[in-house]
């Protein structure tokens, strides 16, 4: 049974990156994306000048940081299909598979990381040294600790998605307004645009604390060896165990309007 | 831009005319396998449908026409080639002697359009707002729009839901609010996709009624297109039925019946439970002392069989009826179906 | 149809869509805080990374920190216009084009370009980012002590002109796709609109040559604002400078109008095999 149920998990994973795969267009997005970093990169080249650092961060951590946050951009930044299935008002289908929700979210969205990790996280990986940019951790240390942190990272996204999940069905707003302001705040609030030790006044300081900031700062800080690895694992693993209970409760506590939630 | 005035034309005359249309769509084949995928990623192999072939349509003013046929088989094409949606690839549409396309602005002025499954109205506002803004659009004179709103709400009672959400509507609800904002410029033609689908049998009633009376007391020219017969047949005297993307029958619906439905059912009660054997006729079924029997009422007379029966066994009672005009037309795609051959090419 | 009553039907339509936007909003708070709400959040934080870079570094490169809330204060105007003018996906097409939605346009009895320039307008639930960016703008003129004559302000104006023709351009442009793949281009318009709001309010000194001239060309997110700003401002530039962005506006347009023209030609060809009813306010 549980090898039918990771066989049943990969046919989803599989259809999902076949529905990406379908159109050549996905590729529009990633060059869009390409074209955003050379942006950025060329930004901090211009504020800070080669060998400079700011609040212990070089240039040439920060240009390292801009092109990682990038490469790995869906794994900072969870997202699921369930904001399109609110949309479609189809998430009442969803439960009429023999197969747990988040375990079918997870996997869609784990077929288009397959898709967006070949054609776009390789290839922007390589591209980076043409770029000049030095991809590689801080250390051998720090990648490997980078790889936990990443991990725990999803684990967070997946556990926001959940939340704001119900959060949109409790409170009776639109999805994609909730969608818009959670992009929004999250690219400020994580750090997945600019590392947190950056940011003026003492506000990366705070931001640190906040849960949005286990889903990058806090991996990308270990990768490129601006922050301490403990304290930030220690800060993802705390807000796992807030986040998940909550999302869950309040899931469970919304599960009738859920179904009958969208279109 | 003031609406147009209604055209000075006999009641005798065409408004719509099909020449020679045909319609072509290319649809891509997905490939099954990886390795296909991979091959035809940039280059995707297509496929050619012809959704109408040479189709030639004559419709007169103040028809209702019925316009029918088995699932693509090219109906809501005609419906959109008609509205001016689509331009055909191959011969001229003319609707009130215009071309739907090329005269678009002018055209949709002078006609009406309702597709079941959309809506013209405006999701997040009440009913009366679209009807609001559908006077401004389409530039109704104000005389008019109060004429044609007091009728519509009286006859499609909207009173009721003028001042309700567009999204709090039921379907039922909701098509009427449609019917009647397609009718609010006084359309000359009124094109009606499926305009019934998903309505109860109370909503269907009361819509049909309208579109009879519509057409029966302001002369306007109907197309309607279903997969309900019998809803057509009420409304209709001409049905067109097209297959395959071509007209398969385009006349009245007595003459659909006599073309396509020689077929009738004869149940007999006689004396015996064993059922006769009546030559040139199907026994389809036998109940204690009732027996029935399907035979071709061009190729057999009644009285032969009822000769061959009383020969038998003594009959107490006859019974002979033509199948309903669903099992008509489902006969008829089923024939059809088994005839042709399909019309999609790889290209 | 003569150009006064061109104009009398334009505003009629526009004072029509305009009432509607405030019945919308009059239906009550619950729907008209988080919908305004959304939009200044959305908006701030496209120019949140820049701020905090010229608050943190006093300023980007050759960009004074005042410099800085000027290109900002310029890039919310133009998203905020664009937000009032074209709103409800008359900027990004895409989606009224993949969705099937076109055909709502095309039934009404008036050109497609007085549907495309009217039915967006929500001057009050798009407002989010005109008060701001005003703000932002006028603060900064003040903080640098800019001489501001008649002329800079009609520069200023037709600048914005020619800005929001270069993103609705660009828009309309990436949207015609959608008439050739409906589905998979759908949303094509949510990634050049990502692309232009995220990247227009940086200053792009520090790009290499070839990418730049790529920015101010085919992907022209350079002239959404950074270029308008620098010219405005009076930074260093060739004398030619201030027609770059008129000159590319009427290009840029050109090229949308033709492209978008073959993609109305090829729907014409085709229609549209897919109706979504959701994903517009109609």
């Amino acid at each position: 049974m549980r090898a039918l149920g990771l066989a049943g998990y990969l046919k989803t994973a599989a259809m999902t990156a076949g529905v990406v795969w379908d159109s050549p267009l996905f590729l529009i997005d990633f060059a869009l994306r390409v074209l955003r970093v050379l942006v950025l990169l060329g930004l901090w080249r211009s504020i800070l000048g080669a060998g400079e650092s700011a609040a212990g961060v070089s240039l040439a951590a920060v240009l390292t940081y801009t092109v990682i946050a990038e490469v790995f951009s869906e794994q900072l930044a969870v997202r699921t299909t369930l904001p399109e299935a609110f949309w479609e008002g189809t998430l009442v289908m969803r439960f009429l598979r023999p197969m747990g929700l988040i375990r079918q979210l997870s996997a869609e969205m784990l077929g288009r990381w397959f898709i967006h990790f070949t054609f776009f996280s390789v290839p922007l990986f390589l591209l980076a040294p043409l770029l000049g940019v030095d991809p590689r951790p801080a250390s051998a240390v720090n990648g490997a600790l980078f790889a936990l942190s990443l991990a725990l990272s999803v684990l967070v996204g997946l556990a926001m998605e959940q939340l704001f999940g119900a959060a949109t069905v409790a409170f009776e707003q639109p999805v994609w307004i909730v969608d818009y302001v959670r992009t929004a705040v999250s690219t400020v609030l994580s750090g997945s645009l600019l590392p947190l030790a950056l940011y003026p006044w003492g506000l990366g300081d705070i931001f640190s604390y906040l849960p949005f900031a286990a889903m990058a700062w806090a991996p990308l800080a270990i990768f490129t060896g601006v922050g301490q690895p403990l304290p930030l694992l220690v800060s993802q693993l705390i807000w796992l165990a807030i986040l998940w209970p909550l999302g869950t409760w309040l899931w469970n506590a919304n599960r009738e309007k859920l179904i009958s939630y969208g279109g | 831009m003031a609406a147009p005035a209604r055209a000075a034309t006999s009641p005798s005359d065409t408004v719509v005319e099909l020449s020679g249309v045909s319609k072509i769509y290319r649809q891509r084949i997905r490939a099954p396998r990886l390795s296909e995928a991979l091959r035809t990623f940039f280059r995707p192999s297509m496929r050619l449908v012809e959704a109408l072939k040479t189709v030639d349509l004559t419709i007169r003013r103040g028809e209702v026409v019925a316009y029918a046929g088995p699932n693509g088989a090219g109906k809501s094409t005609t419906i959109k080639l008609l509205s001016g949606l689509l331009a055909p690839d191959a011969g001229t549409v003319r609707v009130l002697g215009l071309d739907p396309v090329h005269d678009r602005v002018g055209y949709v002025g002078r006609i009406g359009v309702v597709f079941g499954q959309r809506t013209e109205l405006w999701w997040d506002h009440p009913v009366a707002e679209s009807f609001e803004w559908k006077r401004v659009v389409w530039n109704i004179p104000r005389e008019r729009y109060e004429r044609m709103l007091g009728l519509v709400r009286e006859l499609l009672a909207l009173d009721e839901i003028m001042l309700t959400l567009v999204r709090e509507l039921s379907l039922g609800q909701r098509m009427r609010a449609d019917l009647a904002l397609a009718l609010m410029h006084e359309p000359e033609i009124l094109l009606l996709d499926e305009p019934t689908l998903g309505l109860d049998v109370l909503a269907r009633r009361r819509i049909l009624a309208f579109i009879r009376d519509l057409n029966r007391e302001r002369g306007v020219s109907v197309v309607v297109t279903s997969h309900d017969m019998a809803e057509l047949e009420q409304l209709a005297g001409r049905i067109v039925m097209l297959h395959q993307g071509q007209i398969a029958f385009d006349g009245h619906f007595a003459e659909l019946r006599r073309l396509a439905t020689r077929g009738r059912v004869l149940t007999l009660e006689t004396a015996s439970a064993v059922a006769p054997r009546l030559n040139g006729a199907e026994l389809i079924s036998s109940a204690e002392s009732r027996h029935e029997y399907a035979f071709d009422a061009a190729t057999i007379k009644l009285s032969h069989l009822l000769e061959q029966a009383a020969a038998q066994t003594e009959v107490l009672d006859v019974e002979t009826h033509r199948p309903p005009i669903d099992q008509v037309v489902a006969d008829l795609y089923e024939h059809w179906q088994r005839a042709a051959p399909s019309r999609s090419v790889p290209h | 149809m003569a150009a006064d009553s061109v104009w009398r039907r334009l505003f009629r339509l526009w004072a029509l869509y305009g009432s509607m936007d405030l019945l919308w909003l009059a239906r009550g708070p619950r729907i008209a805080v988080p919908f305004i709400l959304s939009d200044f959040v959305t908006g701030i934080a496209t120019i949140t990374a820049t701020f905090l870079l010229a608050e943190r570094f006093n300023g980007i490169g050759p960009w004074a920190k005042p410099q800085v809330l000027f290109l900002l204060g310029y890039s919310l105007l133009v998203r905020g216009l664009i937000d009032v003018l074209f709103n409800f996906n008359m900027a990004q097409v895409s989606r009224r084009i993949g969705r099937g939605q076109l055909d709502h346009l095309l039934i009404q009895p008036q050109p497609l370009w007085m549907a495309f320039l009217t039915e967006g307008f929500a001057p009050f639930s798009g407002a989010g980012m005109l008060l701001p960016g005003l703000g932002l703008t006028v603060y900064s003129v003040a903080e640098l002590q800019l001489s501001v004559s008649g002329t800079w302000v009609a520069l200023f104006a037709l600048y914005l002109v020619g800005s929001i023709a270069i993103v609705l351009s660009f828009e309309y442009a990436w949207a015609s796709v959608a008439f050739w793949a409906p589905r998979a281009a759908e949303e094509i318009n949510s990634d050049t609109w990502r692309l232009i709001t995220q990247l227009a309010p940086f200053p792009l000194e520090g790009i290499a040559g070839w990418a730049l001239a790529g920015l101010l060309t085919i992907l022209p997110v350079g002239l959404v604002a950074w270029y308008p700003a620098r010219v405005l401002l009076r930074m260093a530039g060739p004398p030619w400078a201030p027609l770059v962005l008129p000159v590319a506006a009427l290009i840029a347009s050109a090229f949308a109008t033709w492209i978008f023209t073959r993609g109305l030609n090829q729907y014409g060809r085709t229609g549209s095999s897919r109706y979504l009813s959701l994903g517009h306010r109609r």
